[in-house]
């Protein structure tokens, strides 16, 4: 079953062509790593993915049902907010307004799968970078999705927390979610030897 | 305090103390998103377009409500999708038409008594105002009860929430225009030049106690509340402008939570 399908997609920042001409495809249960040197486009490209830019031409059908995790950077860790109540904003969607119980156990499964449980209630500007990552890969675990976009999201991992990353990525997959990663470390290939694996160049595909 | 007391026994009082604690209460609710989302400068703005607007209304002789809420709604859009678009380009042009604005409605108003507006005067309230602000209250109280986990996410992060397919257009036109009724209603007691003092201070405030979306939310809504009828009482008591007794008020509160808070 089919949860990706981009189709020769351009992405310009102006006169800038981020992303030119991509193609590519996930289907359930695949996943796709993205590498490339920094400036080549990849951020962008997931970002159009995940709908946050669009597309200058090209074509986009992905699920519904699809969790963006964002680079750490993007985070502000100044706002005033808990750890439980960042990561059950994963649950929301369009035309639902308030938590079901189903929703706060979701949110608990996932923050107990990351590790996270002990944190739920301290506030986000005492977590460390690793741990903010395990906050935001538990948010978009907790939409049940169908698709998971990762923006670099091992990077500053510590061992035990790359561990569980993949064991999440691998459980994840068995239940038919397709993952896309963005990645600049190429070792994190090593961790799914059965992934695609997609290199970037000024926003062009070296290999497909 | 028996001053004080006597006081509320005028009708003229009590309408500015009801309107202006509705009001109040709103502008700081709402001020809590736009500190979070790094618009504070938008209450400044929307305040001097409302002045321009009050001044022109008031020299072709046309109803200032009429005139004034359009168009601080459309400012207030327009404020804030130049803000989000061209990021830290977006206080520079608020800077630009808020002075341009203020400029305009000086000189339109020249020959008309809008002087009152730049200040605020608690004798402008009328029943309508304490209706007007009754109902707005309702509307901005109830926008965060039923969209309070959404307003939550679209503030925090606001591409997340697009991510998940979430129209954050429609909320960000909901804030732009309770704020801009906000400024409308409020610039009548607080004045153009001191509402945004309004809607800013109390959330800045409540931002050194609270710990989450939900505590800043209550807090500045409560502090606004105290800063509001401290200030009223307090202006009354020594004959100054309630306006900028009320802002004095918030940004003395201000001052002792950031210094006796340790956060």
């Amino acid at each position: 079953m089919n949860r990706l399908r981009l189709n020769n997609a351009v992405i310009k920042y102006g006169e800038i062509i981020a992303v030119n001409g991509v193609s590519l495809c996930a289907d359930a249960g695949e996943m796709i790593f993205i590498t490339g040197a920094n400036g080549s486009g990849k951020s962008t490209l997931m970002k159009g993915i995940a709908g946050l830019l669009p597309l200058t031409s090209g074509t986009l059908e992905r699920t519904q049902r699809m969790s963006y995790v964002p680079q750490i950077e993007e985070a502000d860790r100044n706002f005033p907010a808990r750890v439980s109540e960042i990561v059950i904003t994963g649950t929301q969607r369009p035309g639902k307004f308030f938590y079901t119980h189903d929703d706060k156990q979701q949110a608990q499964n996932a923050m107990n799968e990351l590790g996270i449980m002990e944190l739920a209630g301290r506030e986000i500007n005492a977590l460390s970078g690793g741990q903010m990552r395990r906050v935001f890969l538990a948010r978009a675990l907790c939409g049940q999705p169908e698709l998971l976009l990762l923006d670099e999201p091992c990077a500053g991992l510590d061992a035990d927390s790359h561990k569980i990353l993949f064991r999440v990525l691998r459980r994840v997959l068995s239940g038919g979610c397709a993952v896309v990663m963005v990645t600049h470390d190429i070792s994190d290939v090593d961790g799914m030897p059965e992934a695609k694996i997609i290199t970037l160049s000024d926003g062009v595909i070296l290999n497909a | 305090m028996r001053e004080v007391l006597e006081l509320l026994s005028y009708p003229f009082v009590m309408r500015a103390l009801t309107a202006g604690a509705l009001i109040s209460v709103c502008a700081s609710v709402l001020g809590v998103i736009l500190v979070l989302k790094h618009y504070a400068l938008i209450g400044h703005g929307l305040s001097e377009i409302g002045f321009a607007s009050l001044s022109i209304s008031a020299a072709l002789g046309l109803p200032v409500m009429l005139v004034s809420t359009p168009a601080i709604i459309i400012a207030s859009f327009v404020i804030m999708f130049v803000s989000q678009k061209y990021k830290t380009s977006g206080d520079i042009a608020i800077a630009v038409a808020s002075s341009f604005a203020l400029a305009l409605g000086v000189i339109a108003g020249r020959g008309a008594n809008v002087s009152a507006y730049l200040f605020g005067s608690v004798l402008a309230v009328s029943q309508e105002d304490v209706i007007f602000a009754a109902v707005l209250s309702v509307i901005v109280l109830a926008s965060f009860v039923v969209f309070y986990n959404r307003l939550f996410l679209i503030t925090y992060n606001e591409d997340y929430a697009r991510s998940l397919g979430i129209n954050t257009l429609f909320y960000q036109f909901t804030i732009s225009v309770l704020t801009a009724l906000v400024v409308v209603l409020g610039m009548r007691i607080m004045g153009t030049l001191l509402i945004s003092g309004v809607i800013i201070l109390p959330a800045l405030t409540a931002k050194n106690i609270a710990s989450c979306f939900r505590s800043l939310v209550i807090v500045s809504g409560a502090v606004s509340f105290i800063a509001f009828t401290a200030g009223l009482a307090l202006s009354f008591v020594f004959n100054l402008p309630a306006g900028a007794v009320i802002v004095m008020t918030n940004t003395a509160i201000l001052i002792i939570v950031k210094v006796s808070v340790k956060k």
